[in-house]
């Protein structure tokens, strides 16, 4: 998000510009002049901390980067391959949990230490019928229950699992054939590891918006992996992350959560100070919602559960006690929609009041009014586009690097330029009814 | 063990980010005096054409008219200067001092364009068509926003008419004279054409009918382009 903070400021840099003959300037006395310099204040501020910010995780990224190498591995055999069952709720997922759970078992993993748990959650359609055909398979074990909310079926997974790591795939996620081998190889290399998050991959993008989400998830994914070995993760997504057995034992079950129970659990893992560690190497493809009404739905659930579990975990806030996490990426997670939401209503109110100037002069003027000045005198040099080209370059070096973890190297493609254009348009939807509905206490659904 | 804070990495990120703004600053800085000394020199300019005009004019009198045609000379110059110190002056403030300095300098280098379009078109016998724009940035004029829009419009369809935009406050003994020898009231934006006041905003349409010259220069200018057309097309015949 921080980097779509900035994407927007660039939207600031045609900024009203004007004749002296037209002697345009500004509409307000001194008091308006006031409010806007309050105004610039604030976002200057808000600047100087996304700055802060966006260097820290890039020092970071340069201390890790040796660590960090893409690419998927060769075959490779490890010295102890740990039991593990991987549970898979469904609720209405007739179309894709049968890909899902073949994903599984075609991975590489010695068979008779993986096993399967397809737990169907009171499905109103074909997804028990459709899940029989797996009911042969040694590996695999199905359960029916009543519906109780995607927490309930994973809950009931673990306490039918006895392996040694458990894990979840939702029923529209894939998993690539190396992932669980490249989790197990870290779980065995670090024993204080208690849980593992993969590295999420838009799965077929078709739509533009599934487009605009797959450099998302780049981008993401190479923030997450920046925030790893920081101690600073926050949520362990629904698809394919990976538990120790004993952190379930030590701090119990998933528990409902504001919807948004991966991240609960996320947060009392790191209350207890347990680690959990991105493996980028593990690559898992995650269905996409396809139009906006679905984005908004899913990411509105999304930005009210972080901000809610927030709430709930304050004590976290500011703490050195709980490190990097504590001090910088919570806050960031929580306070950084507000500080979306403010660059967002301040490039907003810019872009309307010059595109209310540029109409009157269109309208007096004419087309020529159109025809852009390519006097170099006229680049805008300003101090706060200046910043923003700064917070720009990041951002794309942010997103660059994100699609080298993801596919082993750079290549630019349309999803970028749909991230940049559309995210930050669109993003303010969902973000101003989480803050509205955190502001009312109003929960979000599931779908 | 959860990974200790190292406040040398927060110190060092710290570090970078000011570094970074001050950076910014400084470069923007840079930027903006460099824009200043191209307006300084496109005055410096001006103000050697202008008296280079003026000796010209005194040397040859009125003997030949056409030997100091002064009608559209500097236009384009004065335009663009006018384009460069607006952009400054949203740029860096209306109260920077830099721009009030540029914006001082500016309003004498019209006045003395004035007063030599003025000597040089009547001696010559012909009628100047100027416009004597005041107007105010001060967020009291929300009609100098559109009066200055058609002025610009019309300066680019007749680069003959020559406008003398004044700000209105303007803290210069010259601005203050003209505004007095023309009775200018603070009712603003405030146009003097042929050494009348017209006050409140006033459409193109409307000034054109004030000035009726520029419906005949524009007319001319239709005329003659047409009889270029026509001698094209019967050349490539």
């Amino acid at each position: 998000m921080i980097a779509n903070v900035h994407l927007q400021a660039i939207a600031i840099l045609p900024n009203i510009r004007y004749n002296v003959c037209e002697k345009t300037v500004r509409t307000s006395g001194l008091f308006s002049i006031m409010i806007e310099s309050f105004f610039n204040t604030i976002l200057y501020i808000f600047l100087f901390f996304s700055l802060y910010l966006e260097v820290f995780f890039m020092i970071t990224f340069f201390e890790e980067r040796e660590n960090m190498k893409a690419g998927k591995p060769a075959q490779k055999k490890l010295s102890y391959y740990p039991s593990t069952t991987i549970i898979v709720p469904c609720w209405n997922e007739e179309k894709t949990v049968s890909g899902t759970v073949e994903s599984l078992l075609a991975i590489n993993y010695p068979k008779n230490k993986l096993n399967v748990i397809i737990i169907d959650d009171g499905s109103t359609d074909n997804t028990w019928h459709v899940i029989q055909k797996f009911k042969n398979n040694p590996q695999i074990s199905l359960i029916k229950k009543e519906n109780g909310g995607k927490h309930t079926a994973v809950n009931l997974g673990i306490q039918e699992s006895t392996s040694e790591i458990i894990g979840c795939l939702d029923a529209d996620s894939f998993v690539e054939k190396n992932a669980l081998l490249e989790i197990a190889e870290a779980f065995n290399e670090d024993q204080d590891m208690m849980a593992a998050t993969p590295m999420l991959i838009v799965h077929e993008p078709k739509t533009i918006l599934q487009k605009m989400q797959k450099t998302e998830y780049h981008a993401g994914a190479f923030l997450k992996r920046i925030l790893s070995p920081l101690d600073a993760i926050y949520v362990t997504p629904g698809p394919f992350s990976i538990f120790r057995r004993t952190v379930f034992e030590k701090i119990g079950l998933y528990k409902h959560a504001h919807n948004t129970e991966d991240m609960e659990f996320a947060l009392r893992m790191q209350t207890h100070h347990m680690r959990i560690r991105n493996i980028h190497t593990a690559h898992v493809h995650t269905t996409t919602p396809d139009t906006l009404y679905k984005l908004y739905r899913q990411r509105l659930r999304w930005a009210y559960g972080i901000m809610k579990n927030t709430l709930d975990y304050r004590f976290i806030l500011f703490r050195r006690e709980y490190g990097i996490l504590g001090m910088i990426a919570l806050p960031l997670s929580f306070f950084g929609v507000f500080v979306f939401l403010y660059n967002f209503g301040f490039i907003l109110f810019h872009t309307i009041r010059s595109s209310f100037s540029k109409i009157i002069e269109i309208s007096i003027k004419g087309t020529s009014a159109l025809v852009p000045n390519f006097d170099s005198f006229y680049i805008n040099t300003d101090f706060i586009v200046l910043l923003a080209y700064v917070l720009f370059g990041i951002g794309l070096v942010i997103i660059w690097n994100g699609v080298k973890l993801a596919e082993g190297r750079f290549s630019p493609s349309m999803s970028i330029l749909y991230f940049i254009v559309l995210y930050g348009f669109i993003a303010p939807l969902w973000f101003t009814r989480a803050v509205f509905n955190v502001a009312l206490s109003k929960g979000t659904k599931w779908r | 063990m959860r990974k200790t804070i190292d406040s040398k990495k927060y110190i060092l990120a710290l570090a970078i980010t000011v570094a970074v703004f001050v950076g910014a600053l400084i470069i923007s800085n840079k930027f903006s005096a460099q824009r200043i000394a191209e307006i300084k020199a496109i005055e410096s300019n001006i103000s050697m054409d202008i008296l280079s005009s003026e000796t010209q004019f005194a040397l040859l009198k009125e003997s030949s008219c056409k030997a100091v045609d002064h009608s559209s000379a500097f236009s384009e110059e004065l335009n663009e200067l006018a384009q460069k110190l607006s952009y400054m002056e949203d740029s860096l403030g209306a109260k920077n001092s830099e721009v009030i300095s540029l914006k001082k300098y500016y309003s004498l280098l019209q006045v003395k364009d004035y007063l030599l379009v003025k000597q040089v078109q009547e001696k010559c016998g012909v009628k100047p068509i100027t416009i004597i724009y005041f107007y105010s940035n001060t967020g009291d004029c929300e009609e100098c926003v559109r009066e200055g829009y058609v002025l610009t419009r019309l300066r680019q369809e007749f680069p003959e008419l020559r406008i003398y935009a004044f700000d209105y406050n303007l803290d210069l003994s010259v601005v203050n004279t003209m505004k007095s020898i023309y009775g200018v009231r603070d009712t603003l934006p405030a146009l003097n054409i042929w050494e009348e006041n017209y006050y409140g905003f006033k459409s193109a349409e409307e000034i054109e009918i004030i000035i009726p010259q520029l419906k005949k220069l524009r007319a001319a200018r239709e005329k003659a382009e047409a009889e270029a057309k026509e001698t094209a097309t019967s050349t490539k015949k």
